[in-house]
């Protein structure tokens, strides 16, 4: 063990170049390479291939229900998008979802994330903070089938406590005004956590001598939150925003639990769109043609997100 | 030779490690080998001697399975009883197979429900695999899986089994469960339960002295407490129960039906009521939807149907079948229409409840005739044709078990299933056989129950039709005429587009949407 150790030295200490093949090696680009190649093999194979793949067939017309073979029908899958009212509709509803549920998910996670933030010493802190991430934990599968039986009109506790206390019952999940909102409710039940754990760690990265000083000076709360917390944590949070973002531009599983896209076609966002055509009607050909579509939309959001962070941090500079 | 012995004499411990793992490599590159080289189609396969020449879809006719251990993979519909029998009777099938023809055989089975069950399947057969070797079909599916090839014809095995081919109680079974494309005489599907619909009521609650004094104050006639009292019964006379029975501040609702969205619960829910015009959802000869669908005749019945729910419990659009069976069994309804393949479960737990079954609630037709067409459920076997030869047999073996006269008798008396032959629906006692068997019957009969579409795009317009009922089951849309235009309009031009029709959509519907 001594002698090795004594040949790492001399061999750190050694001319560069000289006598040593793997330090060469190691400054080299091909050990660059070369650690990147596992990822890159796999980013390749999971991830650009597929992608291009789906590309490439959002120009067929193909159909799994056929024996025909694929055939190459140039743009027609997207000029049928483009004129399909139907789903523009669908497009609009998600829209509205993810802009409702981001929303309300953000401000709800700020403000039970700094409750938590300053509440250190409170007892059972630990216990709540767990019992409140249980939502997001859970599989979709389980919330939606266990909230679609809460809500559920006849045998539903939801509507017990309704009848019990001289309500009448609602039909949550097949009423026209109630049933976008149930699922909007489970949906920022689920993933509210998510944006008080991104506040968590937003105010964790806020540096404890700027903090102490701002105390020091006496800054009122609401500069103390402008001028020291933002700054730091506006990144984490911004993140946490972005990925919510997709995510919930994404929703597919709640309302095929709760609702399954209905009633009519109230709660029938994009993702469940393109889960009937690829799945349910495997038109591969055109689903691939759709999933394109909303590929570039999430990069756009994406986009939009990263330039709107660059723009502040450039200013900022 | 002592193990102490063979390890100090013969090999060295690090030896028989580096033994053991080698075989233990090579067996598993074998393997994967093996799972690697390509079947052997089905009738393509070296024979053995004693089976030579004769195709797998014949069965297993010699000595060729001898000794042979074989898994068969079933595709059922979950939830559903009637799909799920055959797994509760199998070891029955594996001491038959091992008695009669020497092989060994186990079952592997997927479940997932009816709205899931195709896109299981369909892309492992889209892949030629055999991951399921025998499926439980719905009776819609038949052109989707025959038309790529991916199932057995049912006539080439009929060729060879000619025991198989046993006579229907019907041609609803044929036309329902075999036959693709409509009005040809191809078989793909082998009958595996057929079902028809039913109107279960609580017997007891007809006959409450209460309940009758009340009615006959009332309509002044007496209530009907037997099948044959309620036979001539139209939805019209029904609706009059309903109502009768309809009285929230007990909790209790005249009745409950399908108005789900979910797969096609609210249009086989709903097309009786189209069948009473003397109307149909389609044209199969033409292929033509637009002016048959969108009648102002099936407009009002839609109207008629969804007003239903005025009898019924809080959240009727969101029935299926399972709300059926709850409501129905925790005595929050006093009727519901479900499939007589449910019967069984269609039993309340409430104390002193007893069950009557009807046929579904006959209509006026337009001929001024009392009469009903009621939907067709239930589902075929398929098999797919990708099993190899070993399997082939199995499946083949397993279908001849099937229809054997015992096997039908423990299917139907102890498993809930239903007959679809001659001899098994006029059996003698079979009416009497369940509370439900009386309705099923009547509703198999020639003439009184229909299937819709067996196309493949099947899944396209049923999630047409379905969304834009249940848009009009819940108020999203107000105009009955609107939604059946909008689906109209959609699967005329699905039907267009993939050739089965010539006629276009007519421009007057070409850009109408649901709202």
């Amino acid at each position: 063990m001594r002698s090795s150790r004594v040949a790492v030295e001399s061999s750190v200490g050694a001319p560069q170049g000289k006598t040593n093949p793997w330090r060469r090696f190691e400054e080299s680009q091909g050990f660059m390479y070369l650690l990147l190649a596992p990822i890159l093999v796999f980013f390749i194979l999971l991830n650009v291939i597929p992608t291009m793949w789906m590309i490439g067939l959002s120009f067929y017309e193909y159909s799994l229900m056929s024996a025909a073979p694929p055939e190459f029908i140039g743009i027609e899958n997207f000029v049928r998008i483009y004129n399909d009212a139907d789903l523009w509709s669908a497009f609009g509803r998600t829209f509205l979802f993810v802009v409702l549920a981001v929303s309300i998910e953000t401000v709800l996670g700020l403000a039970l994330g700094f409750l938590f933030w300053g509440s250190g010493d409170m007892p059972g802190r630990r216990v709540a903070l767990t019992l409140l991430f249980v939502p997001m934990v859970m599989t979709p599968v389980a919330s939606g089938l266990f909230w679609r039986l809460i809500l559920e009109p006849t045998f539903g506790v939801v509507n017990y406590f309704v009848t019990r206390f001289g309500g009448a019952n609602i039909d949550f999940l097949t009423n026209v005004n109630w049933a976008f909102p149930a699922v909007l409710f489970v949906d920022i039940w689920m993933w509210t956590p998510f944006m008080i754990l991104m506040t968590l760690a937003a105010l964790g990265s806020v540096p404890k001598a700027e903090l102490e000083a701002a105390e020091v000076d006496r800054l009122s709360w609401w500069k103390r939150l402008w001028y020291v917390i933002i700054p730091h944590g506006k990144f984490i949070l911004m993140l946490g925003i972005l990925l919510r973002t997709i995510d919930a531009y994404k929703t597919t599983d709640l309302p095929f639990l709760m609702t399954n896209g209905g009633p009519g076609n109230i709660t029938e966002l994009i993702g469940l769109k393109l889960y009937r055509y690829a799945f349910a009607s495997l038109n591969i050909g055109f689903s691939s043609a759709l999933a394109v579509l909303l590929l570039l939309i999430a990069i756009a959001f994406t986009s939009i997100y990263l330039y709107v962070l660059n723009l502040r941090s450039k200013r900022e500079a | 030779m002592s193990a102490e012995n063979f390890t100090s004499r013969s090999l060295s411990r690090r030896q028989l490690l580096k033994s053991a793992a080698a075989i233990s490599a090579a067996a598993m590159a074998a393997q994967a080998l093996a799972a690697c080289a390509p079947a052997a189609p089905a009738g393509g396969g070296a024979a053995t001697p004693a089976a030579a020449g004769a195709s797998p879809l014949q069965g297993t006719v010699g000595d060729e399975m001898k000794g042979k251990t074989i898994e068969l993979s079933f595709a059922t519909i979950g939830g559903w009883p009637p799909s799920q029998a055959p797994m509760a009777m199998f070891p029955k099938f594996a001491e038959y197979a091992m008695e009669k023809y020497g092989y060994t055989v186990t079952a592997r089975e997927t479940q997932a429900p009816f709205a899931s069950l195709f896109q299981k399947v369909a892309p492992t057969l889209a892949s030629k695999s055999q991951e399921y070797n025998l499926i439980v079909s719905d009776s819609q599916w038949l052109g989707a899986l025959s038309e790529p090839g991916w199932i057995v014809k049912a006539d080439d095995v009929y060729a060879l089994n000619p025991e198989l081919d046993i006579k229907p109680y019907s041609s609803l079974v044929r036309n329902t469960y075999q036959i693709y494309p409509d009005g040809s005489d191809t078989r793909w599907g082998f009958p595996q339960m057929p079902d028809t619909q039913g109107l279960f009521m609580r017997l007891d609650m007809l006959e409450d002295p209460a309940n009758q004094t009340a009615w006959k104050e009332q309509y002044g006639t007496d209530l009907p407490t037997t099948y044959d009292g309620f036979a001539d019964w139209t939805i019209q006379d029904y609706e009059k129960l309903f109502e009768f029975f309809t009285r929230p501040d007990e909790g209790l609702y005249g009745t409950a039906a399908q108005y789900s969205k979910d797969y096609d619960f609210f249009s086989c829910a709903y097309h009786p009521y189209v069948y009473a015009t003397g109307g149909d959802i389609w044209d199969a000869a033409t292929g033509d939807v637009v002016g048959v669908l969108n009648t102002d005749a099936n407009a009002e019945q839609l109207a008629y149907f969804v007003s239903l729910m005025k009898y019924m419990p809080p959240g009727a659009p969101s029935f299926g079948i399972a709300e059926m069976i709850d409501l129905f069994t925790q005595g929050k309804v006093f009727s519901a229409f479900n499939w007589n393949a449910v019967g069984l479960a269609m039993t309340p737990t409430v104390e002193g409840a007893t069950v009557l079954v009807l046929h579904h609630p006959k209509f006026i037709f337009p001929d001024g005739s009392k009469d009903v067409i009621g939907a067709m459920g239930g589902q075929p076997w398929v098999i797919n044709s990708f099993n190899d030869d070993d399997h082939m047999r199995a499946v083949i073996d397993f279908l001849k078990w099937w229809y054997t006269d015992e096997a039908q008798a423990d299917f139907i008396n102890n498993n809930g299933g239903l007959p679809w032959s001659e001899a098994g629906v006029n059996a003698e006692g079979f009416e009497d056989l369940k509370a439900y068997t009386r309705a099923f019957k009547y509703m198999l009969g020639e003439g009184k129950s229909r299937d819709f579409w067996h196309l493949p795009e099947y899944a396209e317009l049923l999630a047409i039709q379905q969304e834009a009922y249940s848009a009009y089951a819940s108020g999203q849309v107000t105009d009955p005429k609107r939604v059946l235009d909008y689906i109209a309009a959609k699967q005329q031009q699905i039907l267009f587009d993939k050739g089965r029709t010539t006629t276009a959509v007519p421009a007057e519907l070409a850009d109408i949407t649901l709202q």
